[in-house]
């Protein structure tokens, strides 16, 4: 056999099963993740003396504000107040506060702790940073909006996962 | 069908039915059979004090190897597969059926390429040699394999991550991929049904595959899937009785010598080598390459 049938019959085989993959993660998706994170102008012109709808998706304002989640392990108990702001097309969440289990606040560094890629204003998709031994880890990530000012963050990194409460603060 | 293919998988799912495949098969499928293989060839009057040491000396060259994987996991493979995976992959897939099986089928399918250049290349038949040179067919023989037998694999599977693929989903192919080879090595098992030979490798093709016969030199490289050799060009079916090892046989179950027989030929090839650069061809040329003196 030819080595260019060799290289093209390979090429096709690599490529129909990688894209199959591809294909099931990212082209078949839950309809409830499909990312509605617009901020498009109205496609008709406005009437004058009517007043202007935000052009931004109102149920995905629900995430800008500042969040609280209590932690109780073994490497931190208390809680953390976080700030989550819209930046681009994606939502990010800052360290804002830290509460020990006294109640004893110590202003955070702001480092940035958690990326929302999508929300369709019940559910979505992130990156959470986690630290675990010291080190970080990006870790994919699932939220979805409990009532308005709750939401759960669920994540899966190889068996070690957990579901964390945001509270509005 | 779509929905179950796509959805998301908790890795302790996973992880657990391959601990399932790959780790707990020893005890409930390849040690049973092996038993079974051992009772056969007392019942044929083939189990000598030869073949009981040349199981033994397998087995042994396992250890050689194993220690080699371990020491290679834990200096380079995993940073590696990592590196590579944070670094210069496509979008990382999530982890639902359907990329577990694409990334069985890929680990599958870069098996096939690296058998086949563990066959085709200097260096690769000079650690592979080991895992041919039993004049023997049995389950231990899954087991012999050479100092160097650790390293290709890496070479040929960090295109998978690359891919996309989660570098732990991609060990755990592998290894059921091996899994899946070891049940292979049995001449208990006759030929299987027309479809299931025409799919999948199968011990008939795998006898094949060990044959010294010359019609069965570099055949049959499959690891799971037989389809991957009979679109490359590379598929022969068992007709002649096979013939077991190799064209220049050991003649010892020493496994110190069975574990480096390939390695001390190919020095001793690299020494009637004149030339620096024919020496380095020698590396990637065919095991039977000599330079035109």
């Amino acid at each position: 056999m030819k080595n260019s049938t060799l290289v093209f019959r390979s090429l096709g085989i690599i490529i129909f099963l990688a894209g199959l993959a591809h294909l099931f993660s990212f082209g078949v998706d839950v309809s409830d993740d499909t990312p509605t994170l617009t901020s498009e102008t109205p496609s008709e012109p406005m009437e004058q003396g009517k007043v202007a709808t935000p052009a931004e998706n109102t149920e995905t304002d629900f995430l800008t504000d500042q969040w609280k989640v209590a932690y109780n392990t073994d490497d931190f108990k208390g809680a953390i107040i976080y700030s989550i702001k819209k930046e681009g097309k994606v939502y990010n969440a800052y360290t804002h506060q830290y509460e020990d289990e006294n109640g004893y606040a110590e202003k955070a560094e702001g480092s940035k702790a958690l990326t929302i890629t999508s929300f369709n204003g019940s559910k979505g998709k992130g990156i959470y940073n986690i630290e675990y031994e010291g080190k970080q880890y990006e870790v994919d990530c699932k939220i979805a909006q409990v009532d308005e000012n709750t939401f759960t963050l669920s994540y899966d990194y190889y068996g070690y996962g957990d579901v964390e409460t945001w509270k509005r603060h | 069908m779509i929905d179950f293919l796509a959805k998301k998988l908790d890795w302790l799912d996973v992880h657990q039915l391959f601990y399932i495949f790959n780790d707990l098969s020893l005890f409930y499928i390849i040690i049973p059979f092996f038993v079974l293989e051992l009772i056969r060839y007392a019942y044929l009057k083939r189990l000598d004090k030869d073949l009981v040491l040349d199981s033994i000396a397998n087995v042994i060259t396992f250890g050689g190897f194993f220690l080699v994987e371990v020491i290679l996991g834990i200096l380079a493979i995993t940073k590696v597969y990592y590196w590579v995976y944070n670094n210069i992959s496509l979008p990382h897939l999530e982890l639902n059926w359907a990329t577990v099986i694409c990334c069985v089928l890929l680990a599958d399918f870069a098996y096939y390429w690296e058998h086949r250049t563990m066959h085709r290349i200097g260096i690769g038949w000079a650690t592979h040699t080991v895992h041919h040179s039993s004049p023997h067919f049995n389950m231990s023989v899954a087991y012999r394999f050479g100092p160097l037998d650790a390293i290709m694999p890496v070479v040929f599977s960090l295109p998978i991550v690359m891919l996309g693929f989660d570098p732990i989903l991609v060990l755990l192919s592998e290894v059921f991929v091996q899994v899946f080879q070891t049940l292979l090595h049995t001449e208990i098992i006759g030929k299987l049904t027309k479809p299931i030979e025409f799919i999948f490798n199968t011990p008939s093709h795998h006898r094949v595959h060990h044959g010294s016969n010359r019609q069965y030199w570099d055949k049959n490289y499959a690891g799971i899937l037989i389809i991957w050799d009979r679109m490359l060009g590379t598929f022969e079916p068992e007709k002649e009785k096979v013939v077991y090892g190799i064209s220049q046989p050991i003649n010892s179950v020493n496994p110190i010598v069975v574990f480096f027989h390939g390695i001390s030929r190919f020095v001793k090839k690299l020494g009637q080598i004149k030339g620096f650069s024919n020496k380095l061809l020698a590396f990637l040329k065919p095991p039977d390459w000599m330079p035109k003196q």
